[in-house]
């Protein structure tokens, strides 16, 4: 299995370096373990999030691709999805195993044939689109909900710090 | 759809059948089955792992001739619709395109050419296509990939029965061929448990037998409701269809389940507590008093406090009248303080006392009920065969003392749940005016008494009397010698006294047996029916009622002069004697038979006998088809009359 996981992390890094994609950049976070990954998000543009640089840690399981990776900002974040220890709940990278709703909604779930690319489209189309329906952090989703503007200042406040750890 | 040649060994058991027959109309005991009593019928068949794999490959060649689908999708379909074949029609044909959708059956795409190379999707190195596999989407990935996503799903439980292609976009369904194809023999098994679990677990009409180590399974033969159902696995166990705990006719499964809640609760440890302690005015630890001053001094937090009044024992002197005169209770008695409390405190003890009269009279008959099934295992084991030498008679025609030691274990079963019926049906204290409360549970308890005490009589018959009756055919000198080894010779001519003590101990236990049986059939019968028509019904036959009452003096008599014999004194004289009073207890337990089954159960008789096809003789227990004829086909006794002697 961790060849296999190995084999695959070391194609998709060539192939990232390569011919990156727009709106982040990936690299290891050291350079002889292939299963941690550092991602620098920018933020969306015309979302709150514009300009920010957000350092976060992708972290792959043995048996990548079969369980996905888990995904850390280390940056401070304010996002209704993101914990407050800048762990990031979306559904794509939950096991489809601990899914008590069965197939219903499979399609939303961890599959194998999700990289690390398709992986960051999600957690940047996240960041322009919350969902606070089921909320990781409670105080961010409530304050999206009903005060935006002091949400709107506290997510200016964190593109600016990201600015300046540039 | 049944084709009953499958099934031979699986048989159908319904309640009445006490007596199992064979094949060949020989009755016989058959150790996989217990009697049952019930008036309803319980058609279930018990099915083995084989019989198991059969019933789910029958249904689905079923659905995939009349769906015209391969077995993959059948498998879908069938697991949609809980394995009920006759939803599957339904369903399909109600909407065959949106059920397709739903659980993700997709048209075979055509497969490309397998002479050219293709990606995978998953570790994106370059396959042959005729090397990589796919759903019917033919969305392809190579061996390794698949492997690794099926592993994980079968890993990931139950759920990778409705797995589905990798492709996010995709729902087309992972068939089963598909997934034996790539996995490993250990996954693959895992997976075929799975396939086999959800035939029973999803299915409504099958259930696990829940006994550990146990692997058949119950099928229902009809529809099933949510009332008590009780089935005997062919392991022995006996549990309920509906609710899973252990057979607990004819008191239902919600009566069943607060009873066990209640039975491991700790709520029952708070009411001995609230009934005998009282909480220390400063630290708030219950107390116990066990020491008989009402000076208190707690043990914890060494607080000295009046046990009457709860009040620090400083201020309690002349104050209050004196330090033993504790009148400041008194008063706030007379005032009404202390009422609802000591209440609440009398209320908790007397239903405390109440429940573990229950509760024990219920440990006491489960545990006894275990003891009998060890006992009856015994006499299998062991006792007959060294009876069949005493008494020259080949084991095969002893099967009546297991008959015996079967109806105590079911008997125990029943009796065991009375008492948990009893604790529910009627409350902690029934007001006097309620007159038909009252009598409901006089009635009740008359009942539940007279099939205990019956019961008792069989226990103590099958198990002391005949254990008497065997150490005294061991000192009759010149029948039987004990060999310094231990083995007994035994003269095969036994005496005709010995053959005549022992015809008439077989005539009582056969007879015992009977009459306790109808007595729990009616118990059984009763609690099913309610308590409030039969007291309407019996009301009008104020003598069968007073004929049952007679009996028990008679039959506890006999008993008496029955086991008063000590063994002991079984010497050359005491043949004569233990005679006499076999022959009395045998009179007795004549005419407890008669009268039981002349009066109150004749007509329970009848509707049994009718039911199960055949009559049994209750003198040579023979079963007789022909339910018209009034004497036994085989020794010409009557069917309800007397036993008459041989």
């Amino acid at each position: 299995m961790t060849d296999q996981a190995s084999l695959l992390l070391k194609k998709q890094l060539k192939e990232l370096t390569k011919r990156p994609v727009d709106g982040f950049s990936a690299g290891l976070a050291d350079d002889v373990n292939l299963f941690e990954w550092n991602v620098t998000i920018m933020g969306p543009p015309d979302t709150l999030y514009e300009g920010g640089f957000f350092n976060a840690l992708l972290s792959f399981p043995n048996d990548y691709p079969q369980s996905p990776p888990t995904c850390r900002f280390t940056s401070e974040m304010w996002h209704p999805n993101v914990y407050t220890d800048g762990r990031v709940c979306i559904s794509i990278l939950h096991n489809p195993g601990d899914d008590p709703h069965g197939y219903e909604v499979a399609s939303e779930r961890w599959s194998p044939v999700h990289t690390v690319e398709t992986i960051m489209i999600s957690i940047i189309s996240m960041l322009s689109s919350p969902n606070d329906e089921s909320p990781a952090n409670i105080d961010a989703a409530k304050q999206w909900r009903d005060d935006r503007e002091g949400f709107k200042r506290k997510v200016a406040r964190i593109v600016r710090k990201s600015q300046e750890m540039l | 759809m049944e084709d009953d040649s499958d099934y031979e060994d699986s048989y159908v058991a319904s309640d009445v059948e006490d007596y199992p027959t064979s094949e060949d109309g020989d009755y016989g005991y058959d150790p996989q089955t217990e009697p049952e009593i019930s008036m309803r019928r319980a058609a279930y068949t018990v099915l083995s792992e084989e019989e198991l794999k059969l019933r789910q490959q029958e249904a689905l060649q079923q659905v995939m001739q009349v769906l015209s689908i391969s077995e993959g999708e059948a498998v879908r379909v069938l697991r949609h619709c809980k394995w009920d074949v006759n939803r599957v029609n339904e369903e399909w044909f109600a909407d065959t395109e949106a059920l397709r959708d739903k659980i993700g059956l997709v048209d075979e795409q055509p497969t490309g050419s397998g002479r050219r190379k293709e990606s995978c999707g998953i570790c994106f190195d370059e396959f042959w296509v005729s090397e990589m596999h796919a759903a019917p989407c033919n969305h392809s990935f190579c061996r390794g990939c698949w492997k690794g996503y099926v592993h994980t799903a079968i890993s990931g439980g139950p759920a990778v029965l409705s797995l589905r292609c990798p492709l996010p976009d995709c729902s087309a369904a992972v068939p089963a061929a598909l997934v034996t194809a790539v996995s490993d023999p250990k996954h693959r098994e895992k997976y075929h448990l799975y396939s086999l679990r959800s035939f029973v677990e999803d299915n409504q009409r099958l259930e696990w037998c829940p006994a550990p180590g146990c692997e058949n399974a119950v099928e229902a033969l009809h529809e099933v409701s949510n009332e008590a159902m009780d089935v005997t696995c062919r392991c022995g166990s006996s549990f309920c269809f509906n609710c899973k705990e252990e057979a607990h006719r004819p008191v239902d499964c919600e009566t069943v389940k607060k009873w066990i809640i209640k039975n491991s609760a700790e709520s029952e440890n708070l009411n001995w507590i609230l009934a005998n302690t009282k909480p220390c005015p400063k630290c708030k630890r219950p107390i116990e008093k066990n020491q008989g001053c009402m000076h208190m001094s707690c043990s914890q937090c060494k607080h000295e406090f009046c046990w009457l009044c709860l009040a620090s024992w400083q201020e309690h002197g002349e104050r209050t009248g004196g330090f033993y005169n504790c009148n400041k209770y008194e008063s706030a008695k007379k005032r009404g303080d202390y009422d609802a409390e000591s209440l609440k405190r009398e209320h908790a003890r007397v239903s405390l006392q109440r429940y573990m009269h229950y509760y024990q009279r219920w440990a006491e008959n489960d545990r006894a009920r275990s003891q009998a099934l060890s006992s009856k295992a015994e006499a299998n084991d062991k006792k007959l065969e060294v009876l069949s030498e005493f008494v020259a008679t080949p084991t095969s025609q002893l099967k009546f003392i297991l008959d015996a030691w079967a109806q105590v274990v079911e008997c125990r079963r029943i009796l065991k749940w009375t008492y948990a019926y009893g604790y529910y049906r009627f409350g902690d204290n029934i007001p006097d005016e309620d007159t038909a409360q009252k009598q409901q549970q006089g009635f009740f308890e008359f009942n539940q008494g007279q099939a205990e005490m019956f019961l008792e009589k069989l226990n103590g018959v099958v198990e002391k009397d005949l254990d008497n009756l065997v150490e005294e055919f061991k000192r009759e000198p010149g029948l039987s010698e004990v060999a310094p080894d231990g083995s007994v010779f035994v003269d095969q001519a036994s005496s005709p006294e010995r053959q005549a003590v022992w015809s008439k101990f077989r005539e009582q236990l056969i007879g015992l047996t009977e009459v306790t049986r109808m007595h729990f059939v009616k118990l059984v019968q009763e609690l099913e029916k309610g308590l409030d028509q039969l007291l309407a019904f019996y009301s009008e036959q104020p003598e069968a009622e007073a004929e049952a009452e007679v009996e028990p003096a008679a039959v506890s008599t006999a008993e008496a002069s029955g086991s008063a014999t000590p063994a002991q004194q079984a010497t050359a004289k005491a043949p004569k004697r233990s005679k006499r009073s076999r022959i009395s207890s045998r009179a007795a337990a004549d005419k407890a038979s008669n009268s039981a089954a002349a009066f109150s159960l004749q007509e329970a008789d009848s509707e049994l006998e009718a039911e199960a096809g055949y009559w049994q003789c209750r003198r040579c227990t023979v079963i007789n088809r022909d339910l018209n004829s009034q004497s036994c086909s085989m020794c010409a006794q009557n069917r309800r009359g007397p036993i008459s002697a041989s």
